[in-house]
């Protein structure tokens, strides 16, 4: 019999909301003692999420975010600045010594490239995954999370199409990452203060592959079955637990709803981690 | 291959302990800094501030990921190694020396107890690499 995992709602929600529930599942989920978790989300409204240790003011422009109604928000995982519109995010939650990701940071990448692969190649595309990098570093691109694929990244006709990053503690680790569904590169370059035509020539998306536009309950199944098929698991529609609400809560009133947090990187009053 | 020093103490959850006298200094075990891969950032706790074992005292993040620093000892924190703000990149380079992180002024010498030797390290990662075959 497979095993089962838990599968949380696939909703499109505010940038605060989608952090807080990632890191809720993700600190309580050694002590609920919960299979491992699995999430497709999008973000409404659009939103720039940004490295835990970026700074803020070198890596976008507030003031269009503002102006454009794009919400800002500091991730608890690495890596760079995101502009999320119109894509398939995905956060998987998972204890660090389970047995499909054994314990190493390079394989839970793997793996789960490997089951969004499938998904892609069930669209009919014909995706690659990277396993060297190709440094952007020194780049007017450097800060652009797309702009440099690092290794197990996914790319389609050689430009990503798919970026990840992940935070570890306390026996768990966080994976999240974006799916591109479609991209404008010129509100894109505009908040990342990055050159348009690097964005097109670094990046693609499933309009651009597909043709078409495609649906996000389309997509969520298609992601779904990828999943399910890769890891021979299946999983099982399921909410948060009363713990998780609580401390998703507390995490949206303390920390991700929070400038704070979000422009400063300071998510306890005196804390560290002070950005200049 | 790893180096696993063998003067030092370490923690399950991959940093060591140089202990002099009630002074420990604190940093990442060289396994640690491969599995992490290349180093970009780090956020360390303040001179005067309290780690508790088994506590976070910080958090790290490489190419590959975010983690947080969890102490191997309890106690107040008398230095912090600034030079690594500047060139991160030594904590990879050399892990047991120039890459230290914190000097803690111990509360307890007996937790040091719960802290594993080189060899019990050593066989510790051997175990866990061990199940990524």
């Amino acid at each position: 019999m497979k095993t089962s995992w838990r599968l949380l709602p696939c909703r499109a929600l505010r940038a605060a909301e989608n952090m807080a529930i990632d890191e809720a599942v993700f600190r309580l989920s050694r002590r609920e003692a919960l299979p491992p978790t699995l999430r497709f989300f999008g973000w409404q409204p659009p939103a720039v999420s940004l490295g835990y240790f970026q700074k803020t003011s070198r890596e976008i422009d507030v003031e269009t975010c503002r102006r454009e109604g794009i919400d800002i928000v500091r991730r608890p995982t690495g890596g760079k600045a995101v502009l999320h519109e119109h894509e398939m995010t995905y956060s998987l939650v998972a204890a660090m010594d389970h047995p499909l990701f054994a314990g190493d940071i390079l394989e839970t990448y793997r793996v789960i490239s490997a089951c969004i692969v499938e998904a892609l190649k069930r669209l009919g595309l014909t995706p690659e995954m990277v396993s060297e990098g190709r440094s952007a570093a020194g780049t007017p691109l450097e800060a652009y999370c797309f702009a440099a694929p690092s290794k197990y990244e996914l790319l389609v006709g050689g430009r990503k199409i798919c970026g990840s990053a992940q935070v570890r503690a306390g026996g768990a680790f966080l994976q999240h990452g974006s799916l591109l569904i479609d991209v404008d590169p010129v509100r894109a370059a505009a908040v990342m203060r990055v050159p348009a035509a690097g964005i097109s020539g670094s990046t693609t998306t499933l309009r651009e592959q597909l043709g078409r536009v495609i649906g996000v309950d389309e997509l969520a199944r298609v992601l779904r079955g990828a999943f399910e098929d890769t890891l021979g698991i299946t999983l099982a529609e399921e909410g948060l637990t009363a713990a998780e609400e609580a401390l998703k809560e507390q995490l949206l009133a303390g920390k991700y709803g929070t400038d704070r947090w979000n422009l400063e990187g300071k998510s306890t009053p005196g804390g560290e981690g002070e950005p200049s | 291959m790893s180096v696993f020093q063998e003067d030092l103490f370490y923690s399950r959850e991959h940093t060591w302990v140089r202990v002099d006298g009630n002074m420990a200094t604190v940093g990442v075990s060289d396994y640690a800094q491969e599995k992490l891969g290349e180093l970009y950032s780090i956020e360390l706790p303040g001179t005067d501030a309290e780690v508790e074992q088994d506590e976070p005292f910080g958090v790290i993040e490489s190419s590959k990921s975010v983690a947080e620093l969890i102490s191997p000892v309890s106690g107040e924190v008398i230095s912090v190694n600034e030079d690594i703000e500047d060139d991160i990149g030594v904590i990879n380079s050399d892990p047991y020396g120039a890459g230290w992180l914190i000097m803690v002024e111990l509360r307890d010498l007996d937790e040091l107890n719960n802290l594993l030797d080189a060899e019990e390290y050593r066989e510790y990662v051997g175990e866990e690499a061990g199940t990524e075959e």
